[in-house]
């Protein structure tokens, strides 16, 4: 592949072709998939990604989008034969419009930068992914990324409204609009979420909300881990909408106080982070009904937040539950499915026996307000076969996640990762449908190829070696 | 319902050996809107019922042909609603109509729009395929989102056959304010509220008087309204119902109904038509005898979009005209669902 004409393109440094450059990049926050990109570059202007991506069109050499690289599916993963396209210098704040609620901003600005640039006028961007320090905004809507608050305020498919991409032919086009509905197909929705097989996007329009005056945290510890289940749709049977409602059992809760000290029950088997928030009356008027609630579906203890320290120290634990498994383990690989909230017990107890198969440790922390897993699978890579093993049994629980009704990936997409279990979620005729829906983007096949959607023959090298094996695993269990 | 399924899949697969087109209909409530379109009529509102409904995990997911007020009534026994808002037009309206236009009421900017809720749909596409896309769940990124993606669709994508929809819970109080004002002041003050941290679930100007109300918890509400200082309206219900349903006197009028939705700062060269601005000042309402062309050009310089809501010319485009780079991309996409042009061709789009 000849990547030099690209220097023509762009100017000096923005390409890179050494291999000890190159190297950097290899691969994502999926770092047991490795690939080195054939050439790496880094544009500044939309007229540079359109000039790149019209080169590589017409010279037939496969792209792949680049944030951040934080993302857990190896959606960023490159291509040996392709060009790394990196987006990460397009890094300005374009626009804030304090009375439309709304920041016009380059895709590699970081998600959390935009919160920042806007607190002034009392305002914030809604989703806040763990990773939001680091990821950019256009990953985040390539993987229309959550975080812990999504379940009041949305995904990032609920806070953006106007894109601008490149096509694969170097056509920049804007989708969406910044009035409530646009003209025409919901094309906005199509892209978030489309890991990059669609476009690149050059620009994004997110919303903005209004700081709620106040929040609050309380903490639940439970005995058991089917009380905090039921008690967690209890929660959203009662009419309440928490800004947050978060998850951890035993694992996870020593992982995290070993850690940081959060001060979180040792003995419980399970506890709650729920947070609501509005105005002050409100707030407390809540979270009386949500004490009194959690107490009768067994909570053995209920602490409330007395003041904005106290709410931190509780969310300072969940928050740095990723890097306490990394304590706890030298390796640890985190799952993303996502069931019907009542399977919560029966599915972490589901994840409980695949763990004494396969004998490798687990920690759950998670979105249990939108049943969102993150099971983490604690390994080390050092011990060989303990990778094929660990993979073999996040694919066992992602199955378990669509045989009780729900799905293989809530927020971190499917990527690299969970090809194979996309043969199992979805039919051949449906995926046949995502296929033809990329080619009317990109009928070449020249974004992110490989990734997010399996071809057919894949399924069936695939399916004649697992789907039917792991199907009747859970015979009690109602299916949808 | 299997059986259903077969029979308009049988339809299809003649509809397309024919090359005749076919018009896909619920509830008949909505046919005034979008594009003239001719063909054999595909009849959905035979497929209805609720498959399942759970108050706890926020889903309802319904057959297309329910009627709106079958599932209305259904989410109020539990204290729930469908927080977009949704017109009820009339009795037979139905939530496969409802989905397929992708119409939200005056909730819409405080609590998010149809395809918002959107969860999952089960649908045929036009080569007679059943294929499911997304589920119940809140969060789910497997495949492209293409449940969304027909919301809105005018049916020219895909014949839906079952749907599933997020939930919320009704708020616990409501109330709606209102002031005779000057429709300058009245943007400003819907724009300054919004800002604010006050419990709008809707906001309108009528052309006399700015409407707004609030909803939540009792106490807050209580307070808010008397923050804002405005009088408290009786028959508030009554008033946004009819607003919500198109039966406010805006859109009884012998002139054209436009409907433009446009970015809340902008300012709408609205000239002498009469005008009803919802949405906190982001979708207006005009009675209007300007041509087409005049007023899509007025929505693209305000940074919008029109719509011919209700009109007597239905040959020409009905919805503001795309841009080239947007209409190939949409001629792409209606080929990739409905690669022979059967379903509800035109509808949308004279080449879509
Ligand atoms: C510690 C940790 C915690 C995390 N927590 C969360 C969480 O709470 N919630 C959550 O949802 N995710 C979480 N993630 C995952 C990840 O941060 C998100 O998926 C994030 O959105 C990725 O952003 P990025 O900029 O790093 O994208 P990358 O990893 O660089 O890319 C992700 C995908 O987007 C595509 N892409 C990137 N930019 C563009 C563009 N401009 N145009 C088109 N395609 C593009 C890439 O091709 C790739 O497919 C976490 C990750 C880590 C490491």
């Amino acid at each position: 592949m000849n990547f030099s004409k690209l220097t023509e393109i762009l100017p000096a440094g923005a390409v890179l072709l050494s291999e000890e450059s190159r190297r950097v990049y290899e691969c994502d926050a999926l770092s047991a998939h490795r690939v080195m990109p054939g050439c790496v570059v880094l544009p500044d202007t939309v007229e540079q990604v359109q000039a790149i991506l019209s080169y590589c069109h017409s010279h037939d050499i496969p792209v792949v989008a680049r944030g951040a690289g934080t993302g857990l599916s190896g959606g960023a993963m490159p291509h040996e034969e392709g060009v790394l396209l990196i987006l990460a210098k397009f890094n300005k704040i374009i626009e804030i419009d304090p009375e439309q609620r709304t920041a016009r901003v380059q895709p590699g600005v970081r998600n959390l930068a935009i919160s920042d640039a806007v607190k002034s006028h009392g305002l914030y961007y809604a989703p806040d992914p763990s990773s939001q320090i680091a990821c950019t905004i256009g990953g985040n809507v390539a993987e229309n990324s959550g975080g812990v608050h999504c379940l009041k305020y949305g995904l990032t498919v609920h806070n953006i409204m106007q894109l601008k991409l490149v096509t694969i032919e170097g056509e920049l086009i804007t989708v969406g609009s910044h009035a409530f509905d646009s003209a025409g197909y919901d094309l906005l929705a199509l892209l978030t979420g489309s890991e990059g097989m669609l476009a690149v996007i050059v620009e994004v329009t997110v919303k903005l909300v209004p700081k709620p005056p106040f929040s609050r945290v309380l903490l639940a510890a439970f005995d058991d881990v089917e009380k905090a289940g039921n008690a967690v749709a209890g929660v959203i049977a009662e009419g309440i909408i928490p800004a947050g409602l978060e998850m951890m059992d035993k694992g996870g809760v020593r992982a995290v106080e070993d850690f940081v000290h959060a001060g979180y029950p040792t003995d419980a088997e399970a506890i709650l982070l729920c947070e609501l928030d509005g105005t002050q009356d409100e707030v407390e008027t809540g979270l009386n009904a949500v004490e009194q609630l959690l107490t009768r579906f067994g909570a053995t203890e209920v602490r409330v937040a007395q003041n904005d320290a106290e709410s931190d120290l509780f969310w300072a634990g969940r928050k740095a539950a990723f890097p306490a498994a990394g304590r706890v383990a030298p390796d640890y690989y985190c799952m993303d499915g996502t069931i019907p909230r009542k399977h919560i017990a029966q599915v972490l107890s589901g994840i409980n026996d695949l763990s004494k198969k396969y004998k490798l440790d687990v920690i759950n922390v998670f979105h249990a307000g939108d049943g969102n897993l993150h099971p983490l699978i604690l390994y080390d890579i050092a011990i060989p076969g303990e990778l094929k093993r660990t993979e073999a049994f996040g694919s066992d629980i992602l199955k378990l996640c669509i045989e009780m009704g729900g799905t293989i990936t809530g927020e971190h997409g499917v990527g690299i990762e969970k090809i194979n279990e996309m043969c199992i979620q979805f039919s051949d005729d449906e995926l046949e449908q995502f296929h033809a829906v990329k080619a009317a983007f990109d009928k070449k096949g020249l974004l992110n190829p490989g990734k997010a959607v399996p071809t057919l023959n894949r399924c069936a090298e695939f399916g004649a070696m697992h789907v039917h094996a792991g199907k009747d695993k859970f015979p009690e269990l109602e299916r949808y | 319902m299997q059986e259903k399924i077969k029979i308009i899949q049988d339809q299809l697969a003649n509809a397309i050996e024919q090359r005749e087109p076919l018009k896909i209909v619920g509830g008949d409530s909505k046919a005034f809107l979008g594009r003239n379109s001719t063909g054999t009529s595909l009849e959905m509102s035979s497929y209805s019922g609720v498959i399942s409904y759970e108050p706890t995990e926020l889903y309802i997911t319904a057959r297309s042909g329910t009627t709106l007020s079958e599932i209305n009534n259904t989410l109020t026994e539990h204290g729930q609603m469908l927080a977009f808002d949704p017109p009820q037009i009339n009795a037979s309206t139905t939530i496969g109509g409802v989905v397929a236009t992708g119409l939200s009421g005056p909730r819409r900017p405080y609590t998010g729009s149809v395809r918002d809720y959107v969860l999952g749909i089960h649908c045929i596409n036009g080569l007679g395929k059943e294929l499911t896309f997304g589920g119940q769940v809140m969060k789910n990124v497997a495949g492209y989102d293409l449940s969304r993606l027909m919301t809105g669709a005018y049916g020219t994508l895909g014949v839906i056959l079952d749907i599933s929809l997020k939930v919320m819970p009704i708020p616990e109080f409501e109330m709606t304010c209102h002031q005779l004002l000057s429709a300058e002041k009245a943007l400003a003050k819907m724009l300054e509220l919004s800002t604010g941290n006050i419990p709008i679930s809707a906001s309108c100007y009528d052309g006399e008087a700015l409407f707004i109300r609030l909803s939540g918890d009792e106490k807050v509400v209580k307070t808010s309204s008397e923050a804002i200082g405005m009088d408290v309206l009786e028959q508030a219900q009554l008033f946004w119902d009819e607003l919500r349903d198109y039966k406010s006197s805006i859109f009884n009028s012998d002139n054209n109904v436009w409907r433009l939705s446009v970015p809340l700062t902008s300012v709408v060269a609205v000239a002498d038509d009469s005008c009803l601005i919802d949405w906190g000042g982001g979708l207006y309402w005009l009675n209007s005898d300007r041509s087409a062309e005049e007023i899509f050009n007025m929505a693209s310089v305000a940074g919008g979009s029109a719509m011919l809501f209700k009109g007597s010319d239905r040959q020409q485009e009905v919805f503001q005209p795309l841009t080239d780079g947007l209409l190939s991309l949409h001629k792409g996409l209606k080929n990739a669902f409905d690669p022979h042009g059967i379903l509800n061709p035109g509808k949308m789009y004279a080449t879509v």
